[in-house]
């Protein structure tokens, strides 16, 4: 009972222009919403799980992650000062000085570059991070061309199985060599490369730190030990490790809230455009609407035909938008890598999942947009549409 | 090789517009043999069109019954209709109604979408319309690429397709010269005596008129004259 299939995809090209319009904001969504999904699925995993309640982070005053934030060695000297700090066995306080950098990284699925997180810590570092645990291979030596990896790190880049070399530096000249894999919980740790702090600062020509982390002999108390690093005697900024983590996935709870609410305004603008296509599309056929009619074809075939041709627009936008969140999902990563979000930006993935959503997203705003003017087309009075106009 | 009678009872049609009636068919009576070729006469705006639709199935009497083969049309619902006349009529009109982004074929094809049929057979029979209508070599080309005539003929393909009991033609001449009227007229006639095709063709020409076995006149809602052509038609217009 239906008309066939290329009658509807020729009669998109009758109207070119509004057609072109309608596929090209159709793919605009798609792409921002599967970038936006992919961007928060791999988000809100890492982070999920990171951070410990009985550390606390320390930055310089004013930055929001590890990236922009810059910490003197005299500086460091102070906190040790700060109350509760715990002890290692040895009786040196649990402060793990780290300089986070980064560096670019083949992924292992299509060769293409990811910006992957390069911390340089001192051996007291495993003490601090309790949830850090070798499951392969040894730890680096302090001063050695050597790496530790996560698993994460490990699974998704290039060459960093054990044995594996991996280029850093500022000018990626100095080869360190894979030598152990850990994990760390499922957290963000997992995603990076550890190496001595004094080789890292070597090869990478930096005389500062960007962090410091503390382990708390009673995390109860951590809000005296963070009071005491903010106050004037030391001026950084501190804040327990999991709510430094929590403040991170706020942010991109953020971004993914304010992205789904453009994406909900933009849908809303897409059946508009949508529907404005369709009401062009049924008003200049009105004779051949009535003349389907009249050879016996039912409304309900009508009402399908004009349906179906709007999802071919939305079908197929669908697939472009996809195409281009492919693209991007390339170059995307030198997009992000100057924020705060570089270390997890790897993450970015389009799955099949993503695709669905997107083609669920595509249909239901072809079908919603196409909806009135299809009503409009099967009700045509035939009639007095075949009357000479 | 079908055909079937039609028959107009008492047909009243009444168009309002806004709030005003409009009598325009106001107790018509009107029979036509199965197989009969008949043409319809009458001032503009008389209700040729009107009656044309009434009896094709587009639209319904006010009162009055309309009868085509075994359908009783005043008593059949839209859906019914629609069904109906897929299967039972064949309708041209004065401006074709091809749809542009389809072929000859294509567009005769259309028709048969609507029944249960195999591809192969729906090719073989819009082959064979297109013959019966001279356009075998035209079967890929859009409407755009064809003259006002040659649309006329796909537009009759398109009508004879389904092997309809009843052919209705509006002024199917109206847009075309003389010359090509004579041969559109030819070709109805074919579909009349080779086909038996009952036919009822509204025209304003008396000459595309005197193709027809009987030219009945419209006026005032009701039939004024019928009169029967003397049987030369055929000889004349294959002259
Ligand atoms: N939908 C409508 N609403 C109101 N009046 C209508 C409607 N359709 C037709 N009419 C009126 O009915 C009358 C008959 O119209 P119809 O089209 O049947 O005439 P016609 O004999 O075919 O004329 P023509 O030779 O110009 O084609 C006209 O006066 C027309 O204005
Ligand atoms: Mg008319």
């Amino acid at each position: 009972m239906a008309l066939p299939l290329y009658y509807n995809w020729r009669n998109l090209f009758v109207r070119k222009l509004s057609t072109m319009l309608t596929f090209a904001v159709v793919a605009v969504i798609v792409l921002v919403l599967a970038v936006l999904l992919s961007f928060a699925a791999g988000i809100r995993a890492s982070l999920a799980s990171s951070g410990s309640r009985s550390n606390i982070m320390v930055l310089k005053p004013g930055a929001t992650a590890e990236s922009t934030s810059i910490i003197l060695p005299d500086e460091i000297s102070k906190l040790v000062q700060a109350p509760h700090v715990a002890r290692g066995g040895d009786g040196r306080p649990l402060v793990s000085e780290e300089l986070c950098v980064q560096t670019s990284i083949p992924r292992s699925t299509d060769g293409t570059l990811a910006n992957v997180a390069v911390r340089g810590v001192a051996p007291v570092a495993f003490d601090v991070h309790r949830e850090v645990r070798l499951i392969e291979g040894r730890r680096f030596d302090d001063g050695a061309l050597e790496v530790i990896v996560g698993k994460a790190a490990r699974d998704r880049y290039a060459n960093l199985q054990i044995g594996g070399e991996v280029p850093l530096g500022k000018l990626s000249n100095r080869t360190y060599r894979v030598v152990g894999v850990f994990e760390a919980g499922g957290g963000a740790l997992e995603s990076e490369i550890w190496a001595g702090l004094t080789s890292i600062r070597d090869s990478f020509d930096r005389r500062f730190s960007s962090s410091a982390v503390l382990a708390l002999d009673d995390a109860v108390r951590a809000d005296e030990t963070i009071a005491a690093i903010n106050g004037p005697s030391i001026q950084l900024e501190a804040r327990r490790e999991s709510d430094y983590y929590i403040e991170l996935s706020r942010k991109t709870r953020e971004i993914v809230l304010l992205t789904s609410i453009l994406i909900g305004i933009m849908s809303i603008g897409a059946v508009f455009a949508v529907a404005n296509t369709m009401y062009a599309s049924v008003d200049g056929r009105r004779r051949e609407i009535a003349m389907l009619r009249t050879i016996g074809f039912s409304r309900g075939a009508i009402l399908t035909a004009f349906l179906i041709e709007s999802m071919l627009i939305c079908v197929v936008a669908c697939a472009a938008g996809i195409g281009g969140s492919l693209l991007l999902s390339g170059s995307r990563q030198d997009f992000l890598s100057d924020t705060t979000w570089t270390v997890l930006a790897y993450e970015l993935r389009i799955t099949g999942d993503i695709v669905v959503s997107a083609l669920g997203l595509a249909v239901v705003v072809g079908a919603v947009g196409a909806l009135a003017p299809a009503l409009r087309a099967s009700r045509i009075r035939v009639i007095e549409a075949l009357r000479k106009a | 090789m079908s055909a079937a009678e039609i028959e107009c009872i008492d047909v009243r049609k009444v168009y309002r517009k806004d709030r005003i009636a409009i009598p325009v068919l106001d107790g018509l009576n009107l029979r036509i043999a199965a197989g009969e070729f008949v043409t319809l006469m009458g001032p503009s705006g008389s209700g040729k069109s009107t009656l044309l639709h009434l009896i094709g199935g587009l639209d319904s009497p006010t009162g009055g019954s309309v009868r085509v083969g075994d359908a009783q049309l005043e008593r059949m619902s839209e859906r019914e209709l629609t069904a109906w006349r897929s299967r039972h009529v064949g309708f041209i009109f004065q401006m074709y109604h091809l749809v542009p982004v389809l072929t000859a074929a294509q567009n005769v094809e259309l028709p048969l979408l609507l029944f249960k049929m195999s591809a192969a057979e729906r090719r073989e029979r819009v082959a064979t319309a297109l013959k019966i209508v001279g356009l075998s070599d035209r079967t890929d080309h859009r409407p755009n690429q064809l003259s006002g005539g040659q649309e006329q003929r796909v537009a009759i393909a398109r009508a004879l397709v389904t092997d309809p009991d009843v052919i209705l033609a509006d002024e199917p001449t109206g847009d075309l010269d003389a010359r090509t009227s004579e041969e559109i007229l030819t070709l109805l006639n074919l579909l009349n005596t080779e086909f038996g095709k009952t036919i009822l063709m509204v025209t304003h020409d008396p000459k595309a008129a005197a193709h027809g076995q009987r030219t009945i006149h419209l006026e005032k809602g009701v039939l004024e004259r019928d009169e029967v052509m003397p049987r030369k038609t055929v000889a004349a217009a294959s002259a």
